[in-house]
């Protein structure tokens, strides 16, 4: 209360100034003039009376300006004027705070921007009602060394979990994947998923246009129901208020659109375009099938601990019923429920962390740099504040304005950082790694800003203290004669170079382990050759559209036939997946005859149905054996081709593993091994490649693979149509891309990773050679006298420069040889972004020492030859 | 950069407390003592800064006597403190005067004041009787 009431007075005060003094003015008058009066009267004349009054009351001046004092206002109008000073000093030594404002804005919105992705994507919580009762729900299985840690569910499974579970208030599971559009137009291939109704019930988000999936829904015979996404809706139908209740054709089934989703919706990270009703019926075809991603939401109370062990309890219900008990337990089953966030970041949250802590290290090499800058200035000004110091001034007060420059230097780089890292996101938004969740909603918001601030003022306070500190404003009156720069001063400036040195060589470290990594992820001969010579395309020929599966097959075949004839395509395959389709992977376990004892459930390998040229096609060696034939293909004949690493792992030798036997583990009929395929590493460059067994078919849906060194081009891309267009006109194609664009794409994390932290490493070494050319040009300048003197007295050049070498060298040694040691114990923190290489890699040490190295001597040498060739008689005459 | 008031008061009456001794000088008049003098000099009726120094002056038998120099500084911030009331009003010297009363606060600032020095005097009386 009374607090308040003083700073109302203060206001008033500050901002009825010109009135307070008025009115102080008046006040001191009506006393003085008492004073007079009084004098009067003991009989003096009017003027000795006003002399005799004026001595009488003492400085009037420094009573008012004590009263002002006490009304404290005058903190505020100093705080006012050092800003303006500030400023102008900004604006008119653009020696001084041009590189300062440069550096802080570089370093200030590197940080904000890293700091806007790490808010998007790990902070801000998942924009479902809320968030924290999410889980996703798999469950975890192993196999000797095999670990599947989000191993899907079944639709056996979501029935057995949805009749027995108790803990989840709502629960529901979803498939990812792709269907044609037909009937309105030209056909088109959407992204769909396809759920049960507890699916959008967990996520809580409210149809914009009608209503939900319902348990209806899901039944044999249903309706067959479709909702939109709000931008498919836009699209398709142009925003339709009425498209409720109409039929669309989806792979040439009649769906029923029953609602549409607000246009904010997001699908954990995926943008389907459209939400099928998932149908549940019981010992349909494909319910035992693995591959549904589950989604809850627990109940008020429930924890994941609660919700795990509740899991265990239905998944021995569920053994016990469908008699699996045996192998839950062989694949060491676990329920794995964990927040849903978990699995809409997946594996970014470790490289944004390092890129965060990368680019923070950054910032303290900026202020270093500034506080290098603005303590300079400082010393620059010792004589002023010396001068002012004699005048009364406080240290306080002289601090204060020195801290407030800083203050405003940070605040202008602050600012002019938060429209960089705009730019930045806009950029990152647009540009990106695509594999980088929730990145499109980057965005400064309120809490960027405030990180902006946070940043900003931290970094000011923090090399405006140190400048302050360091520049030893101790002030007494007898420094404003011989200004110079105390022993403590230049130990502060090498120990600011030292570090910047560390970390320079830390950041060039990770970028140099990156760079490693990349070489050996691209010499790893990937199971297929030049990828950007392989055009993919994949097609989808809907029961609806033909029934008999023969047929299907023959279209196919004529389809390959016709892509095979293009000129200039040296070879065509197609295939149920190509590699790192992960999307379309399928797996079983494989039996092998004479091999897998009775009752034991071999391990799961990697299964594809492929016609003959796939191998060919791709790039694939055939390591012993043969490819398959189109007499395989269309007689239906019962042959396999397996993988080098799963022919080893039974025969040793590749080529005992022809003739040898196999089968899908629970059919009956063999299948012949004819073939033996090198090693393709499926699920990404950096994993290591599965199991593979291939078997000649023809499926419905299949992936074309076609070598030229025409793909990508709009020209084979035509052909490519015309050919299936002449074939069946309404059929879409989907996925066309390159196998190249796939692969980039398993890079992708990497190479942002890599970008990020390359330009972080570069800003550190810039800030490193100007710290230590910074040091060396100040040695030299405050040591003309003795080089001149030594010149004079013979010195060689030579010798001049080694000195100031030798000085610049020991530096970067001290601070090279702290920046290994923090490398050392840093680095093991991004071995999940290393491939192929240690943490410790003698050699990236090496080159990142030697970079360090060369740059600091290239930044020495050059304040070196200026002392190496200082004119003695000039620099004598100049002191 | 400000100071609280209450944290301002504190200091003072420490002030008073750590230097013990309070010299009847003019120029040695402590801040806390002359924050009292005050307070207790317009406890009873409203006055202007000259009559405040005057009636310091008097009834203290001509012993104490404030300096303008120290006199307005104070009035000034135990007005800012939020203890004093200050308005210009007619007075007896024949112009307008800023007449200073005591506000609630005040009255309360007044009373720790006057224990502070009860406390402080009867422990230099019992020091000076004993010694």
């Amino acid at each position: 209360m009374r607090f308040s009431r003083v700073l109302i007075h203060r206001l008033q005060s500050l901002f009825r100034r010109s009135r307070a003094d008025a009115d102080l003015q008046r006040e001191i008058e009506v006393h003085f003039e008492q004073l007079v009066k009084e004098a009067m009267a003991s009989g003096a004349g009017e003027s000795e009376a006003r002399m005799m009054a004026r001595r009488q009351f003492g400085p009037m001046e420094k009573t008012k300006e004590e009263c002002r004092d006490s009304r404290r206002v005058n903190h505020i109008d100093d705080f006012m004027r050092d800003v303006r000073y500030a400023l102008r000093t900004i604006r008119t030594k653009p020696g001084f705070s041009v590189p300062a404002l440069l550096s802080l804005t570089l370093g200030i919105g590197a940080n904000i921007a890293i700091f806007g992705v790490v808010n998007a994507v790990l902070i801000r919580p998942l924009p479902y009602p809320q968030p924290e009762k999410l889980v996703g729900v798999f469950n975890s299985a192993a196999y000797s060394s095999l670990v599947i840690k989000e191993w899907p569910l079944s639709l056996e499974m979501y029935a057995a979990y949805k009749e027995n579970a108790r803990s989840f208030e709502e629960f529901g599971v979803w498939t990812p994947g792709t269907a044609a559009v037909t009937g309105r137009g030209e056909p088109e291939e959407v992204a769909t998923v396809a759920m049960t109704h507890g699916v959008l019930r967990a996520l809580g988000v409210r149809a914009y246009l009608g209503r939900w999936f319902s348990s209806a829904d899901e039944l044999r015979g249903a309706q067959k129901t479709v909702i939109l996404s709000y931008n498919y809706w836009q699209r398709r139908f142009g925003g339709d208020e009425h498209v409720l209740g109409r039929l669309v054709l989806i792979d040439f089934v009649a769906y029923q659109i029953v609602g549409v989703m607000p246009r904010k919706f997001e699908f954990l990270n995926l943008a389907p375009d459209v939400f099928l009703a998932q149908s549940v019926v019981a010992g349909a075809p494909g319910s035992q099938d693995a591959d549904c991603s589950g989604v809850a939401r627990l109940k008020p109370g429930i924890g994941l601990a609660q919700a795990n062990r509740d899991i265990v309890r239905v998944l021995r219900i569920w053994g016990a019923k469908t008699g699996l008990e045996q192998y839950l337990e062989q694949l060491h089953v676990k329920p794995n429920i964990h927040s849903l966030k978990e699995d809409v970041i997946g594996d970014v949250g470790a490289v944004l962390k390092i890129l965060m802590g990368a680019l923070a290290l950054v910032l303290l090499l900026v202020c270093a740099n500034v506080a290098n800058l603005v303590q300079a200035r400082a010393q620059a000004r010792r004589g002023e504040f010396a001068t002012r110091a004699a005048l009364g001034a406080g240290w306080g007060r002289i601090a204060g304005q020195v801290l407030i420059e800083s203050l405003a230097l940070a605040t202008l780089g602050g600012a002019a950082g938060l429209s960089l890292a705009y730019a930045g996101l806009r950029l990152l938004a647009t540009h990106g790694p695509a594999t980088l969740p929730r990145v499109a909603d980057t965005s400064i918001d309120a809490l960027s800003i405030l990180f902006a601030l946070a940043c900003s003022l931290l970094s000011g306070i923090l090399f405006g203290l140190v400048a302050v500190l360091k520049s030893g404003l101790n002030i007494r009156p007898q420094m404003a004669r011989g200004a110079s720069q105390s022993a403590d001063q230049v130990r502060a400036q090498n120990a600011f170079v030292i570090a910047q040195v560390a970390v320079a060589l830390v950041l060039l470290v990770g970028a140099g382990l990156l760079v490693r990594s990349f070489i050996a992820l691209s010499a790893v001969r990937p199971g297929f050759t030049h990828p950007e010579q392989i055009q993919t395309i994949r097609l989808f020929i809907p029961e609806a559209q033909i029934r008999d599966p023969e047929r299907v097959a023959q279209v196919e075949a004529e389809i390959l036939h016709k892509f095979a004839a293009i000129p200039g395509v040296a070879a065509a395959g197609f295939a149920t997946a190509l590699p790192l389709e992960l999307e379309y992977h399928n797996g079983n376990p494989i039996s092998v005859e004479g091999k897998t004892p009775l009752g034991q459930i071999p391990p799961n390998r990697t299964i594809k149905s492929i016609s003959p040229g796939l191998f060919a096609a791709l790039g694939t060696r055939l390591i012993a054996g043969r490819d398959f034939t189109s007499n395989d293909l269309m007689s239906n004949r019962h042959v396999a081709i397996v993988s080098e690493n799963m022919a080893r792992e039974y025969w040793s030798k590749p080529r005992d593993a022809l003739a040898k036997r196999i089968r899908i583990n629970g059919e009956s009929q063999w299948s012949v091994v004819v073939g033996v395929a090198e090693n393709v590493y499926e699920d990404g460059v950096d994993q290591p490649p599965p199991g593979l067994v291939y078997f000649p078919g023809v499926r419905r849906g299949v992936a074309f693979a076609i070598r030229s060194n025409r793909a990508g081009t709009q020209g084979l891309l035509k052909e490519i149509t015309a050919e299936i267009h002449a074939v069946d006109p309404s059929l879409p194609l989907a996925q066309v891309r390159t196998l190249n664009d796939l692969y980039r794409l398993t890079m992708a994390r990497r190479s942002f990773a890599l970008v990020l932290l390359g330009i972080a490493a570069a800003m550190a070494m810039t800030l490193s050679m100007i710290g230590v050319y910074g040091v060396l040009a100040y040695a030299v300048a405050q040591r003309r006298k003795e080089i001149s003197i030594r010149v004079a007295m013979g010195a060689e050049p030579r010798t001049i420069r080694a000195l100031f070498l030798r000085q610049g060298l020991i530096l970067t040694c001290f601070g090279g040889a702290i920046g290994l040691a923090s490398a050392r114990g840093l680095s093991p923190w991004m071995a999940s972004l290393l491939f192929g290489v240690k943490p410790f890699d003698p050699l990236i040490y090496g080159v990142a020492g030697a970079v360090i190295l060369v740059a600091a001597l290239t930044a020495s040498s050059i304040p070196a030859r200026r002392a190496a060739f200082l004119n003695p008689i000039e620099a004598l005459r100049g002191e | 950069m400000f100071l609280p008031g209450a944290i301002l008061s504190i200091i003072m009456v420490y002030n008073v407390d750590d230097r013990g001794v309070i010299m009847p000088k003019p120029s040695d008049l402590l801040q806390g003592t002359l924050d009292l003098l005050i307070l207790k000099t317009i406890a009873t009726d409203p006055l202007h800064g000259w009559a405040i120094a005057k009636r310091i002056q008097v009834l203290s038998g001509d012993v104490l006597s404030v300096g303008q120099g120290s006199l307005y500084p104070a009035l000034h911030r135990l007005e800012q403190q939020g203890w004093l009331r200050a308005e210009w009003k007619d007075s007896d010297l024949g112009r307008p005067a800023k007449v200073y009363s005591l506000t609630r606060e005040g009255r309360k600032q007044l009373e720790r004041e006057l224990n502070s020095w009860n406390r402080l005097s009867s422990a230099v009386q019992l020091l000076v009787e004993m010694a």
